[in-house]
């Protein structure tokens, strides 16, 4: 699933290492879902949501949309 | 399996000396049958004696998925583990029917378990790749 996971990441100036130590996940998830091989649970999506204090499909396209 | 959680951590500090046991078990059993050539039952707790561990790594592998709180990692050792559980069977059915076509010799049934380890480290080994590649 597309997401804005790396953009929002990297507005704040966070390396994946530091995001993962946030939502207490391993570096590899945090690879894994910014780059769409992996989506996330429903918890650990609200988890990212709110880290970032922003909306779920804020964060996580979706895939009806992006498909257009 | 590499160690990048607390429960990965654990599952290496279970999984060493369970192994370490193998090994004295698999030597202790090998000597004392030779040495004693034992009967009854003596010879069925010699004989189950390596079991015994490998039984306990099985539990230290199922304590890990029980203690992984990374879903990524979870997910992803779970198809790892369902891709070695496939290879297996496929290996261990084949060979089965060309053993009874007499065309294979006998296969010892604790091979399975070292056929689905083979299985479970190809594919982390091809998911590593495939990470890398993605990263």
């Amino acid at each position: 699933m597309k997401n804005r996971l790396k953009d929002l990441r990297a507005e704040r100036g966070w390396s994946q290492q530091h995001l993962a130590d946030a939502l207490e996940v391993s570096r590899q998830s945090v690879n894994a879902i910014e780059t769409g091989r992996y989506d996330p649970s429903l918890p650990l999506a609200f988890r990212i949501a709110d880290l970032f204090g922003q909306p779920i499909e804020a964060i996580f396209l979706n895939p009806k949309e992006t498909e257009q | 399996m590499k160690a990048h959680t607390a429960a990965g951590r654990r599952y290496t500090r279970r999984f060493m000396p369970t192994m370490a046991a193998y090994v004295v078990a698999i030597l202790f059993a090998t000597w004392a049958m030779k040495t004693w050539h034992p009967t009854g039952a003596l010879l069925v707790a010699l004989s189950v004696l390596p079991a015994l561990p490998i039984i306990g790594v099985i539990a230290v592998i199922g304590l890990y998925l029980v203690e992984e709180t990374d879903e990524y990692l979870r997910t992803r050792i779970v198809q790892a583990m369902l891709v070695g559980l496939g290879f297996m069977l496929a290996f261990t059915s084949a060979w089965g029917f060309m053993e009874e076509g007499g065309v294979l010799p006998h296969m010892p049934a604790y091979f399975a378990f070292i056929l689905w380890c083979f299985g479970w480290g190809v594919a982390q080994c091809v998911q590593s790749f495939r990470d890398r590649r993605a990263a």
